[in-house]
């Protein structure tokens, strides 16, 4: 346990020296909410507006997920570094086994997205409204789940190429389809809605449905503003999502890095 | 999901998506510059056989003219999808983009050299980024930025981006997305942009560049 912990150390001192890169980060999604999601308020269609209400408020939790991912998908980007300058063959030389290296690294990665959307949660909790003691409880247990998944699925990109470009594009293909096809952005009621008319296509709302994104941003949702309605297989959808990208992710680094020795 | 009055949003959204990704690739050639100096590729720049300020404009247009030709099949889809064309205008609008692309190059090569850290200008282009793109007619019309907040419609009113993706909306010809009456004055707000940090951006080059000032 102890080799875990000295590993998350490791990670948690990377992190911090980026401090302004992260304060960059949040300025930027506190723009999109400041800016984007205020303008937008003011142009939603009477039929969204009486669904959702405010824009501003239905963005919130969206931007809290979106800034997670973001910041959890880090950790890929420095083992994909370590990869390319061999900074790996030092990592396998400490005295730990390779699964407490593993998942040391997904931990890390996963807990470093929850520092880094504490403040964005903070936020929303600020202007949407504030979870009971329990329901607090619960959004931070899943978003660290999602945070642990998403950790998980940039370590198995970072450690299957190492090329940076190539890792770059793989995670903008999987941003765009993870993010688009999700309710982060707007209800996820419009998606079926729109897949009903035929004017989207099927397996993409299918995509939203089970997104991971789209049940945690819908979790916060129910608790602050009330809609959707909570049911238990949001929690699940996540659970289910970060159990298969931890496993796969300390798999892939065990099994990819070591074979590069 | 959205709706206002008189105006047709998924063209001009579409329209908007153009400029947009113009802009992310127009300022991309920073990034080169300190892709560059990491290789030592900066030594043989500077060693080729022109002025410095010949390197700097060359830099500036061929960062202009890769970011046009990288969205040009995007544009074309725009138009496609848009579904109308006015050739006279269109050919004014694809060169105020021209110059939009050429004026972002230019500023995004001065900061570049300015700021001489990777990270400080990722993080300061991010922002950037995150301003003049959420604080222009790219996304949203000026009449809704501006209803939503007076200070933020001042801001986007004077933005290089709000006058490209306004040009291009013109452009088109299509009435209902188009925003704007007098297509001199975004053209004129981007002849002084471009102009600005071409030359502005030419000077700190020239000065921030010798000796190794750059590193």
């Amino acid at each position: 346990m102890s080799a875990v912990l000295s590993i998350v150390e490791y990670d948690f001192r990377n992190f911090f020296r980026y401090k302004m890169w992260l304060v960059g980060l949040i300025s930027m999604n506190l723009a999109n909410l400041f800016i984007q999601a205020l303008i937008y308020n003011h142009m939603l269609s009477a039929a969204v507006r009486l669904s959702i209400g405010n824009y501003f408020n239905f963005f919130a939790p969206g931007l809290t997920v979106t800034g997670l991912f973001a910041s959890a998908f880090m950790i890929g980007r420095e083992i994909n570094m370590e990869r390319r300058r061999e900074v790996h063959h030092y990592m396998l030389s400490l005295p730990m086994t390779r699964l407490e290296l593993a998942v040391g690294r997904v931990l890390s990665g996963g807990s470093r997205g929850m520092v880094y959307m504490i403040p964005l949660l903070l936020t929303c909790f600020a202007f949407v409204g504030v979870p009971s003691f329990s329901q607090l409880l619960l959004i931070l247990a899943v978003l660290f789940l999602l945070a642990m998944g998403i950790s998980g699925l940039s370590i198995a990109i970072a450690v299957s190429t190492s090329n940076l470009e190539k890792f770059i594009t793989a995670r903008g293909a999987i941003y765009y389809a993870l993010f688009f096809c999700s309710s982060v952005f707007y209800p996820l009621s419009l998606i079926q809605t729109l897949g009903q008319e035929g004017k989207f296509p099927v397996p993409l709302v299918i995509l939203a449905e089970i997104n991971p994104l789209t049940n945690a941003a819908d979790m916060i949702r129910s608790f602050l503003m009330g809609t959707p309605k909570f049911f238990v297989g949001m929690i699940f959808d996540v659970v289910i999502f970060s159990v298969i990208f931890t496993f796969i992710a300390a798999f892939a680094y065990i099994e990819i890095i070591t074979r590069q020795v | 999901m959205v709706h206002v009055p008189g105006l047709n949003y998924y063209p001009y959204y579409v329209g908007g998506l153009a400029v947009m990704t113009l802009y992310s690739t127009a300022i991309y050639i920073g990034f080169d510059i300190y892709e560059e100096a990491e290789h030592g590729v900066f030594e043989y720049l500077l060693s080729l056989p022109v002025s410095r300020r010949q390197l700097a404009l060359g830099r500036s247009i061929g960062g202009g003219l890769r970011a046009f030709i990288y969205v040009g099949p995007l544009m074309a889809v725009s138009l496609f999808v848009i579904g109308a064309l006015n050739p006279l205008n269109f050919l004014m609008a694809l060169l105020s983009l021209f110059l939009l692309a050429f004026g972002l190059s230019g500023m995004s090569i001065t900061f570049a050299v300015l700021i001489k850290s990777s990270d400080r200008f990722d993080i300061f282009m991010g922002i950037l980024d995150a301003l003049i793109v959420q604080l222009s007619t790219v996304m949203y019309p000026l009449s809704v930025v501006t209803q939503t907040n007076p200070l933020y419609g001042g801001l986007a009113q004077f933005n290089p981006v709000s006058f490209g993706s306004d040009l291009f909306r013109w452009g088109t010809g299509v009435e209902s997305i188009i925003t704007i009456s007098n297509p001199l004055l975004p053209l004129l707000g981007i002849v002084i942009f471009f102009s600005f940090f071409t030359f502005v951006g030419i000077v700190i080059y020239d000065k921030h560049i010798e000796g190794g000032g750059w590193q």
